[in-house]
């Protein structure tokens, strides 16, 4: 059984047209390259995202001129920019409802009083700040970033980072270590398939 | 009296279900034919007690019979019959019912499918799967029983819930439980080949298709779901990452991982363990949604009225899970990987890289819908974890998995060359970095356009395949465009279908960019005959008028949609509000709506004067969203190519282990 | 029916080659196996508790009353070791709450009735904004001591359904009545107040 796989790994290296030293290298490098460039780029990217606030409600690349928090006390304040901050928090006498859009009595009340803040001239911040210190972190709609609610932000980045990782050298072990088990030839492809896939090679 | 007879029939069916499983399992394990026999009959005869039983309580709904607690708390006299028909699954017993009516009716068609094939694994799949009805006709005969009765005669019933009361609501919850159930056969597939030893590629290679079916109507559940919940909870959003949300989402991950990795084990022999663990935790996951929408375990809006199933749901699950664990770890020597990955720049890497990906995204989504619970066990603090956390955290994984879906196609199997590459990658780069530059100058919004980007890139990808294809096909056919399309379609199904899953998906994520970064609303008052102007359109308020139906009033307001440069109209919209007898101070609402393919126009009616001469509105204008449901309908139709079966696949149907493995 | 040739001589269950060798490897695998069943058991645990916690939540009385601390619109501090030795009458309430206003008056007449007589109300304002409860207040001439309860700390604690829910705790700190919606007379009040009346 050994020997079978030796045989079908000595064509695979035939089939590159290179030496086996040469090819395990070439494997090797090429691998370790796209890994560690493509966790890079993943771990950047996710970094640069989740670290700041970022979706609809914060970043509004057309905001309508109504929605501008109202700059100074004294300012009428319109049911716009109520829902501007309304949209950045959550009801907590509901389930996954943003409080802009829930239509308890409760809710209007806790709009008419972010009016009140907003017409007083507290800044949206603070507002959210109160609001955590009445109903709790409930109202942020994610968990706060601290203490053990770290760890709902960071289990995800470690799974996949693990993941990654593990795969990696499984991946790699798995190369190397003479195959056990034993080997199927590749299974040759039909009539069609065959045929298909010769004309795809000549455009390319 | 008929009512005790249906009760009599899930008893029965009950019973009959336990005799299934036991000759089933004993059948498939001594290779006794009789047995095996036996247990294919005990599948057809559950299914249609089952049925009987559905057909008594559909009796019950459709004529009023407000003896049983189940109509008196679903429906009313005067609910159009549609909806009374649909009640067998608006509330808590009735809707398990229709679950294993599914289950069995699934059952069954596996085992007309199967009755001569796979003799090995067949017995102890009708096992497995009569072990999951056995459990939920438990549930009916001792904790939520359809057919239980109220002491007296009540002249009226209660109602459907009026959230229920809708079309999309009506029909997204079968496709859904289609979606779930059906993913009870592959499952029961991976079992039997545990069970019984057999764990060559026969299992993988026949529950592609049986996969597929259940993957398409779940998919098209929580598309319909996210429809029913943009016509009517009127946020302007379609999707708020709400635990039950949620619970249908995860199996879909898991099963659309799985999809992928059976691909990779037909065709290099790999991944044996991880498909197993695919779709254990794709039934787990059915079985942990189901349980925890109606236990009352995590909060939602759309959780089933609480009750005592949990406790059964619970012990289920651990039973489901442990002997899984078992058998799997037990089994382990057997799975062993066939072939290593030859390369990283292969057709396989790129799928284990998309693995890896559905993965983390089902743990993220998995683990921040759990979060809230276990927080408020450690830190006695209620937080709650909403779209916030879930667009930040999964946001940046899908673009992960759309440029690996863009990447996939361009790989050969087991090695890629450089020089391949490059030429593959030439014409998707120069569309994203166009689509992504243009659509920064556009919209202004660096996230927006990066999303936009890779878009863009998959969707080249699959452009440039496609175009290939048709090439190759012209060159030695000579057949016209339709034509080699249609052929390409019709003998590489498989292939061709999976890319145009592929680009649904693209358009389900442009409507979802669009949504998420370009949207725009506003919240105003407007008097009969006055104007407010949003994203280029002027919006009348034309007065409001009420239409009595059986069992509702429908508060509607009149608006006028006009283009703002042209003055030209565009179109009338009545967006309402429905005010049922029943529970008067639960108004659902019903969005006015102008959809087209570059933005929809979104009124929300949030309140009227006496008088009707003004009226309150939210007014959002969401860009793209409309590409959601086209996308969805693509995924239909690029799902059925995928699953047809080929002209050329059939013919070799005989020495089909040679033949399946080929496909893409 | 006839059974396939593959039943009586299955390849998988002879072949001796296809064991695992034994060596290092072993304990890793078995290691990976012993997590990833406790990290099952653990989500099972968790799923068990908060399922008996949804379930048990009514068999809270006759426990003895768990501590809170509120500091009302007056700005005095009130906590619940400071009513040792005094019956208290704990009402959660919010100014949204419809129901809550058929006892206001109710509440507040027996706060005047009984404040001479060793028993306090005391309310806990429920997930409420302070304008409108302060609104509410003075429209039910309320002058029983009434503050937020902060974060929703006692409301937890208390494991209350809604709004409005009274928690009647005699001078000994036990809680002898939970009343779910409103008290529905004077007759029902006198009841609940005569088992929390300290003994003088």
């Amino acid at each position: 059984m050994i020997e079978s796989s030796h045989s079908r790994q000595d064509m695979q290296y035939r089939q590159f047209g290179m030496h086996r030293h040469a090819y395990a290298a070439m494997r090797k490098q090429s691998g370790v390259r796209a890994l560690v460039v493509a966790l890079a780029v993943a771990t950047a990217l996710w970094a640069a995202l989740a670290a700041r606030p970022l979706l609809a409600q914060n970043v509004d690349p057309t905001p309508i001129p109504a929605q501008e928090p109202a700059a100074a006390a004294g300012t009428p304040v319109s049911a716009n920019d109520i829902n501007a901050v309304a949209r950045q928090l959550w009801c907590p006498l509901c389930s996954g409802v943003r409080l802009d859009a829930c239509e308890l009595k409760a809710c209007a009340q806790m709009k008419d009083e972010i009016g009140i803040m907003l017409g007083q001239g507290t800044q949206v911040q603070e507002i959210k700040d109160i609001f955590v210190n009445r109903y709790g972190p409930q109202v942020l709609g994610e968990p706060p970033r601290s203490g053990f609610n770290w760890l709902a932000w960071a289990l995800p980045f470690i799974v996949l980072v693990g993941g990654g990782v593990y795969l990696y050298t499984r991946a790699r072990a798995m190369g190397r270590e003479p195959n056990p088990a034993p080997s199927v030839a590749a299974a040759p492809t039909s009539e069609y398939d065959r045929k298909l896939d010769a004309e795809l090679k000549q455009y390319d | 009296m008929i009512f005790d007879v249906g009760h009599l029939l899930l008893i029965t069916a009950l019973l009959l279900a336990i005799f299934g499983v036991v000759v089933a399992f004993w059948g498939g394990h001594t290779r006794n034919v009789k047995l095996v026999a036996s247990s294919f009959n005990a599948v057809y005869a559950t299914f249609a007690l089952v049925a009987l039983a559905a057909v008594i309580l559909w009796y019950g709904l459709l004529g009023d019979h407000f003896e049983l607690s189940y109509v008196w708390n679903h429906s009313e006299i005067a609910l159009p019959n549609f909806y009374k028909f649909a009640a067998l699954w608006g509330g808590q017993a009735g809707s398990l019912l229709f679950w294993v009516l599914i289950l069995t009716a699934f059952g069954t068609a596996v085992a007309l499918q199967n009755r001569n094939k796979h003799q090995v694994l067949m017995p102890y799949v009708n096992g497995v799967l009569m072990f999951t009805s056995v459990f939920f006709l438990t549930l009916l005969v001792f904790a939520a029983s359809p057919f239980e009765r109220v002491a007296f005669v009540p002249a009226d019933g209660q109602g459907l819930n009026p959230l229920l009361q809708n079309y999309w609501m009506v029909i997204h919850p079968v496709m859904l439980y289609l979606g779930y159930v059906g993913l009870a056969v592959p499952f029961a597939f991976a079992g039997a080949a545990l069970i019984s030893r057999k764990l060559d590629n026969e299992w993988v290679r026949t529950v592609r298709r049986w996969t597929l079916i259940p993957w398409l109507f779940l998919s098209l559940g929580i598309i319909m779901g996210s429809q029913w919940a943009y016509m009517e909870l009127g946020w302007g959003g379609y999707w708020a990452w709400d635990p039950v949300e949620n619970a249908s989402f995860l199996p879909w991950l898991t099963a659309t991982a799985f999809l992928h990795s059976i691909i990779i084990q037909e065709q290099r022999g790999i991944l044996k363990v991880w498909n197993m663990v695919l779709i254990w935790a794709t039934y787990f996951l059915v079985i942990l949604g189901t349980f925890t929408t109606r236990s009352g375990v995590l909060e939602s809006v759309h959780a089933f009225a609480r009750s005592n199933v949990g406790v059964y749901f619970l012990v289920f699950l651990i039973i489901v899970v442990f002997s899984f664990l078992y058998l799997l770890f037990t089994r382990l020597p057997l799975l062993k990987a066939e072939q290593p990955i030859d390369s990283y720049m292969s057709r396989e890497a790129a799928f284990l890289a998309n693995n890896w990906v559905f993965a983390a995204i089902a743990f993220a989504t998995l683990w921040g819908t759990f979060f809230p619970m276990f927080s408020e066990l450690l830190t006695g603090q209620r937080i709650s974890v909403a779209a916030p956390f879930f667009n930040k955290v999964n946001g940046p994984l899908f673009m992960l998995l759309v440029i690996l879906m863009g990447v996939g196609p361009l790989m050969g199997w087991r090695h890629t060359s450089a020089a391949s590459l490059r030429k593959q990658f030439v014409w998707p780069l120069i569309a994203m970095v166009v689509i992504g530059v243009v659509t920064y100058f556009v919209g202004r919004s660096i996230f927006a356009s990066l999303g936009l980007a890779v878009l863009a890139f998959a969707a080249a990808t699959i452009v440039q395949e496609y175009v290939r294809g048709l090439m190759a096909r012209r060159a030695t056919t000579n057949e016209n465009y339709l034509v080699a399309m249609g052929n390409l379609w019709r003998r590489n199904g498989r292939r061709y279908g999976g890319y145009l899953v592929h680009l649904s998906i693209v358009m389900i994520g442009v409507a979802v960019v669009g949504n998420e970064f370009y949207q725009q609303t506003t919240n105003v008052t407007l008097a009969r005959g006055e104007v407010v102007q949003l994203g280029g359109f002027d919006i009348e308020f034309g007065g409001m008028r009420v239409e009595n139906e059986s069992n509702r009033d429908v508060y509607a307001a009149q608006v006028t949609i006009f283009d703002t440069d042209s003055g030209k109209q565009l179109g009338e919209i009545a967006p309402s509000r429905n005010v049922y007898f029943k529970t008067p101070d639960m108004p659902t609402s019903e969005v006015g709506l102008r959809m087209t393919p570059i933005q929809d126009v979104y009124v929300v009616l949030n309140g009227w004067d006496d008088t009707g001469n003004s009226a309150t509105f939210t007014i959002y204008i969401n860009p793209l969203t409309m590409w959601m449901w086209i996308g969805g309908l693509v995924l239909m139709l690029g799902t059925l190519i995928a699953s047809w079966p080929s002209p050329t696949r059939r013919r070799s149907e005989t020495f089909s282990a040679v033949a399946y493995a080929t496909g893409d | 029916m006839s059974l396939d040739p593959l039943l009586t001589g299955d390849p998988l269950l002879t072949d001796d080659t296809l064991l695992p060798a034994e060596g290092p490897q072993k304990r890793s695998v078995y290691i990976w196996q012993g997590a990833i069943v406790l990290v099952l058991l653990l989500l099972f645990a968790g799923l068990g508790f908060q399922l008996w916690r949804t379930n048990h939540a009514e068999q809270r009385a006759a426990g003895s009353a768990p501590a809170f601390t509120v500091t009302t619109f007056d700005g005095e501090t009130i906590s619940s070791a400071d009513l040792l030795g005094k019956g208290v009458v704990l009402n959660f309430w919010a100014s949204w709450c419809d129901p809550c206003r058929e006892e206001a008056d109710l509440l507040q007449a027996n706060w005047e009735r009984e404040r001479e007589n060793g028993i306090v109300f005391v309310g806990l304002d429920y997930l409420d904004q302070e304008p409108a409860a302060l609104a509410y207040m003075e429209e039910f001439g309320i002058t029983y001591p009434s503050g937020q309860d902060l974060q929703s700390n006692a409301a937890r604690r208390y494991g209350i359904k809604g709004v409005p829910e009274t928690f009647f705790i005699n001078p000994e700190g036990a809680i002898t009545e939970i009343v779910i919606g409103p008290i529905t007379g004077q007759a029902r009040m006198d009841t609940l107040l005569d088992e929390i009346r300290p003994v003088q």
